[in-house]
């Protein structure tokens, strides 16, 4: 099989971002990509333990909660283990961690912490790369 | 009415969960084997096309019914690579050839019954090669009888076991359904 990797920054922290970064995310995975996303700055709320039950919409756009419910779409804590079962490999950025005063034990289970240079060697040979 | 080795039920879910369940599904089917995913989200169809186009498998068709689309997908096998043992061949053009001159001719299709309902050539009989035993009293032993699946190596199979049967003129089409160009007709709507 030919080189099929999967390359993702999360560097933003609201829902919608969140969505963007899973869906993509569990997608690729399901079609036998391997994915791995580097969470920077604001993105590490989507891994953190408690932040990412509550993740905010943005201002404004608070009436899309019905749209969500009503369209069936899975919560974040269930698309992220989704992930996670897929083998999706979570990348917690240490420099955003101790700028922000965090823990490896603030975050989900089973992610990874490393610095820019641990995402480029998995980007350097990903066919896609995305940035959210 | 499609028959199908299982049922995948991911009405409701929204994307990208119809895929991840298809994945799962997969994952738990033999090679060869038919999948049936009921769907309500619209943009199931696509996805669906594109995710069998990446990861190998076949995607054959979608039925609607109301609001729930009916996709169908035969999990990808190893016979591609299979050689194949039985002499009698021919081309897809000659017997698209015979067929034009209206020859009363027995064109057996020996794919999954779910490969057949969405394209097959006008005058073929379905008969998976799974049940291919069931129907030797159906044809005439002396007859010409023309085989043919997608790649044609299940049809080089059933030209081996009608042979052993007692057929006397069985010839295996090649390369068959997979870039057949001639008239086809469906089953489904």
């Amino acid at each position: 099989m030919t080189n099929n990797k999967v390359a993702i920054i999360a560097s933003n922290g609201g829902l919608f971002d969140a969505y963007k970064v899973f869906n993509i995310a569990t997608a690729a995975a399901a079609t036998d990509q391997e994915v791995a996303i580097f969470f920077t700055f604001e993105g590490l709320n989507l891994i953190h333990k408690e932040a990412n039950q509550a993740l905010a919409m943005p201002e404004g756009k608070e009436h899309f909660a019905e749209g969500f419910a009503k369209a069936n779409v899975p919560s974040i804590p269930e698309l992220l283990a989704m992930a996670q079962e897929m083998d999706v490999k979570f990348i917690g950025c240490q420099m955003t961690m101790d700028v922000m005063g965090l823990e490896k034990e603030d975050f989900v289970d089973g992610i990874e912490v490393g610095g820019a240079v641990t995402f480029l060697e998995f980007a350097k040979t990903a066919d896609v790369t995305l940035t959210f | 009415m499609i028959k199908s080795d299982s049922v995948l039920d991911a009405k409701g879910l929204a994307c990208p969960m119809p895929i991840v369940k298809t994945k799962k599904a997969i994952n738990g089917l033999e090679s060869g084997d038919v999948l049936e995913i009921q769907a309500t989200d619209k943009g199931s169809t696509a996805d669906l096309k594109a995710w069998a186009k990446s990861t190998g498998h076949q995607y054959l068709g979608t039925v609607e019914e109301g609001t729930v689309l009916k996709h169908y997908l035969r999990k990808s096998s190893e016979e591609e690579t299979r050689e194949k043992k039985h002499p009698n061949v021919m081309k897809n053009e000659e017997l698209q050839q015979k067929i034009d001159a209206n020859q009363d001719i027995v064109v057996l299709d020996v794919r999954e019954a779910a490969e057949y309902a969405f394209s097959h050539i006008p005058n073929a009989k379905s008969v998976p090669l799974g049940d291919l035993d069931e129907y030797l009293n159906e044809f005439d032993k002396e007859a010409e009888i023309y085989v043919v699946c997608r790649t044609g190596n299940r049809s080089d199979l059933a030209a081996q076991q009608l042979t052993a049967a007692g057929f006397k003129q069985v010839i295996n089409i090649v390369p068959g359904m997979s870039e057949w160009t001639g008239p086809t007709g469906k089953s489904v709507y």
